[in-house]
């Protein structure tokens, strides 16, 4: 059927992205147990940065990618240093000052947004952004692609760091067991500066991507949030294929939902949120928590 | 010492009261606007202050309020049959999602919130017996604005005597006991998803009505505006950072931010920068003072008391 | 006649994954005993007072209280039956004084207390455990041996018909533990059975009727005191002498 192919497709490349969007999150949490609300402040900066980078240099959205990167790398590292480091932690369970305290950094970054580039409603456009290809007899959308191309990227890179780097093994293993990771010698402090800085990373890029697909205000991004939110639950943090899982299957649900029903795109959301929700309560421990127990009960 | 709390907040209360009478419309509406925040901040911090569970979703209870008091009005119920009616349904929409998400902890309940309450925003935008997005608007007629306010104003009085009620009570206990040590409460015999389902409805009831009010006042209600999730912080803001879990608390936050929203409207260059206020001064709470101003004034009295005894009257006194 | 057992378990099991934390355990408790339970660290003591209170649900097995069951129930429905534990690592609310600590219990608990009444059940407690001069303290300002004093005044304010408590004499000097000991017998003389947990080997000889011992899991011995820490596998099971357990 001519639907399930636009449906498959579809959902690969829009997994791609949700899952650079998840990543970001997912790092955080992995290593230092902190829900990071400013993640949807982080990807409405990446986006205006790439708008800026676009309308100031004339930089093509998806080779600024690499400028946004490094850079939201180090916003990342900054803001840990000055905030979120000096906030007690209570260590192995996510703590509501932290999700309070990065809510408050997410209002500041709107508000910082508001004042640089006001509340209009912006978008790149480019000469490619009306043009489509056929990937396997289905109309693509030319940036969908190139979004699609970067999301793999990334995620490629990101496999070469968590399994080649220090850096990579070392977030791995906090994430795992942070008692016997600090035991082993890892410098909490350290990682957890870099883990930030990853998210931010991965929260620009993605944010970066995004804007040449939506258009976007300063309110940009907790839908999105959301979606990350829900992955996250969904695949579990403790890995790539994981977060790669729950993007995924968010994916094609959203994708089902919009071929195979005449239920409205604002509706889809809610599809998304009540998915969240109903995962969260659910399966708490996520698809990783469901596949170990059907495991356990074929034993 | 213990008595100037009472006695402040009865004056307060009776001033408020009696406003109409010597204040002028536009300040009026000004202590209406504290009103209202001072029902929202201290009807969430019953869940969210005394039994610790931080929900992102309320404007969901200030929405459904409204919406059942502007729909029902539509076909000719007289508004003011419609309060209570708002209340019950918000209260049970609590807990058909206070079932679930109370099994949730901590953060994970809060971003379950967030979820449901773009959800209900969302359903809200798109469905045309509500309106849609562009919103409805009350049936024409006689408004006593006067009225509304010393509804309003009343109902903030209640407010805030229920959560001082449920403080004391051994209810607030138990919510306390759910906030620091969930499963030892337990262990005491607490069963806390009944306990925190009723501070839910109880909160969820407080802020529908509330939301009635608001529509009954502004005549015209949009998703946009009643289930905000802007507006679901500012009901966060006002306790969390006037201080959460006291009675006190939600109120003195509700002060700070209705005069701080004044001012900065009244400023031009600043009216955008509300966001960056509000979330600086969150950022300031969670880092330096998480029990908020109350917390603060608590902490300074303390050291107050620390520096080299006062004469013996003076203590006695206090 | 023995009397009908006030707890009776029969095959308890619980699994965490591949973890087997209990294996079919199975012993009665009679009302008014004082019952030990003993064995090497991760033998599964705390784990079954868990299950037994509902804080866990069990694997499998049957756990019986006062003739019903209970296997199964929530914690907070346990102990409105009457089956109340205390914490291995005490679990104070901090914020709070140690009479509304205390307080919690009485409201909550089997007695199910109002007002006046709630009231006075926690002043008795409270003098009870000598914590009255405490009573408007906050509880994070106690030291540890009132924090232990603590954790037994609220779970008795829970009105148990049997009390099950996890290693109260842990961290105490000699002569804490001999206040501790006469507490014990003190609250059974009262009418509540008592389970505990006890390290202490020596301590919960003096004052249990019978020992149950726990290792890996399994139940190995079961007894009066005295023959109970004569058993060669009980010895065994805490120096790990291979030699003396074939």
């Amino acid at each position: 059927m001519q639907d399930i192919a636009g449906v498959l497709v579809n959902t690969v490349i829009s997994a791609a992205l949700y899952a650079t969007m998840a990543y970001g999150l997912a790092v955080i949490y992995g290593v230092m147990r902190i829900i990071n609300l400013a993640h949807a402040g982080l990807m409405m900066l990446g986006a205006y940065a790439t708008l800026a980078l676009f309308t100031r240099f004339g930089l093509d959205p998806f080779l600024s990618l690499l400028v946004v990167g490094p850079l939201f790398f180090l916003i990342g590292v900054v803001l840990y240093r000055l905030v979120v480091r000096r906030l007690p932690r209570s260590g192995a369970t996510p703590s509501m000052e932290s999700l309070l305290l990065l809510f408050g950094v997410w209002l500041v970054l709107q508000n910082l947004a508001y004042v640089i580039w006001t509340g209009d409603t912006q978008s790149i456009l480019t000469s490619y952004t009306m043009k489509s290809v056929p990937v396997f007899g289905v109309r693509v959308g030319v940036p969908s692609l190139f979004v699609f191309l970067g999301s793999v990227l990334s995620l490629v890179f990101l496999n070469v760091v968590l399994r080649a780097t220090y850096l990579g093994k070392a977030i791995r293993a906090v994430t795992q067991n942070r008692d016997a990771a600090l035991l082993a010698g890892v410098d909490a402090d350290r990682i957890s500066a870099m883990a930030f800085g990853l998210g931010t990373a991965f929260a620009g890029v993605a944010g970066g991507m995004l804007s040449s697909l939506y258009a976007f205000t300063p309110d940009f991004g907790r839908s999105f949030l959301l979606k990350a939110f829900c992955i996250i639950v969904l695949g579990g943090m403790e890995s790539v294929t994981g977060v790669a899982a729950g993007a995924l299957v968010l994916a094609f649900l959203e994708n089902a939902l919009g071929s195979w029903t005449t239920l409205p795109t604002s509706l889809q959301d809610a599809a998304s949120f009540t998915l969240l929700f109903v995962t969260l309560v659910a399966f708490p421990q996520g698809l990783p928590g469901l596949a170990a127990r059907v495991r356990a009960a074929f034993k | 010492m213990k008595r100037l709390p009472l006695a402040a907040g009865t004056a307060l209360a009776a001033w408020t009261l009696a406003a109409p009478l010597f204040l002028e419309r536009g300040t009026l509406n000004d202590v209406w606007n504290l009103a209202f925040a001072v029902i929202l901040a201290s009807a969430w911090n019953i869940l969210g202050g005394f039994a610790g569970q931080v929900s992102l979703g309320y404007s969901a209870f200030l929405g459904i309020g409204a919406y059942t008091t502007v729909l029902l009005s539509l076909k000719g119920i007289n508004p003011f049959w419609t309060l209570p009616l708002g209340a019950v349904l918000a209260a049970l929409f609590s807990v058909v999602i206070g079932l679930p998400a109370f099994r949730l902890r901590g953060p994970y309940f809060t971003i379950a919130t967030i979820g449901v309450g773009e959800a209900v925003r969302v359903v809200a935008s798109s469905v045309s017996f509500t309106g849609g997005s562009s919103g409805l608007r009350m049936p024409a007629g006689a408004f006593d604005f006067t009225l509304n306010y010393e509804a309003m104003a009343a109902l903030a009085i209640v407010t805030v005597g229920i959560a001082a009620l449920v403080r004391k009570s051994a209810f607030g206990r138990a919510l306390a006991a759910i906030k620091q040590d969930i499963d030892a409460a337990e262990s005491l015999g607490v069963d806390s998803t009944r306990f925190k389902l009723g501070a839910h409805a109880l909160s969820a009831a407080l802020v529908a009505l509330a939301g009635s009010l608001y529509a009954i006042n502004f005549q015209y209600i949009a998703p946009g505006s009643v289930f905000d999730f802007r507006l679901s912080l500012a009901i966060v803001l006002a306790p969390i950072v006037g201080g959460v879990g006291t009675v006190a608390g939600p109120v003195l936050g509700a002060i700070v931010f209705s005069t701080l929203q004044i001012k900065l409207l009244s400023v031009p260059a600043l009216r955008d920068s509300y966001l960056f206020i509000y979330g600086g001064l969150l950022i300031l709470v969670m880092l330096y003072e998480p029990k908020g101003l109350v917390g603060l004034a608590r902490r300074l009295v303390a050291r107050a008391r620390r520096t080299p005894a006062p004469p013996p009257e003076a203590a006695r006194a206090a | 006649m023995p009397p009908e057992p006030l707890l009776s378990v029969r095959g308890l099991t619980k699994r965490f994954g591949g973890l087997t934390a209990l294996d079919d355990v199975s012993f009665d408790v009679a009302p008014g005993e004082i019952y030990g339970v003993i064995g090497p660290n991760g033998a599964g003591k705390t784990t079954l007072f868990s299950c037994l209170v509902g804080a866990l649900a069990p694997t499998a097995g049957e756990i019986h209280f006062q003739g019903r069951r209970i296997g199964g129930l929530a914690n907070h429905a346990v102990v409105r039956r009457g089956l109340v534990r205390t914490h291995q690592i005490v679990r104070p609310f901090r914020d709070m004084t140690v009479d509304d600590n205390v307080s919690i219990g009485a409201h909550f608990g089997a007695g199910k207390r109002r007002g006046t009444d709630a009231r006075r059940r926690t002043a008795e407690v409270l003098d009870r455990t000598g914590l009255s001069s405490r009573a408007r303290d906050l509880a994070g300002t106690l030291p540890i041996g009132d924090l232990k004093r603590l954790e037994i005044a609220r779970a008795l304010a829970a009105e148990p018909a049997c009390l099950c408590l996890d290693e109260v004499m842990g961290g105490l000097n000699p002569s804490e533990i001999v206040a501790a000991m006469s507490l014990v017998r003190s609250i059974r003389d009262a009418g509540v059975t008592v389970l505990m947990i006890e390290h202490h080997v020596h301590a919960v000889a003096g004052v249990t009727d019978r020992i149950l011992v726990l290792n890996f899991g399994e139940k190995i011995a079961e007894g009066p005191p005295h023959d109970v820490l004569a058993d060669p596998a009980v010895i065994s099971a805490y120096i790990g002498d291979e030699e003396a357990a074939s």
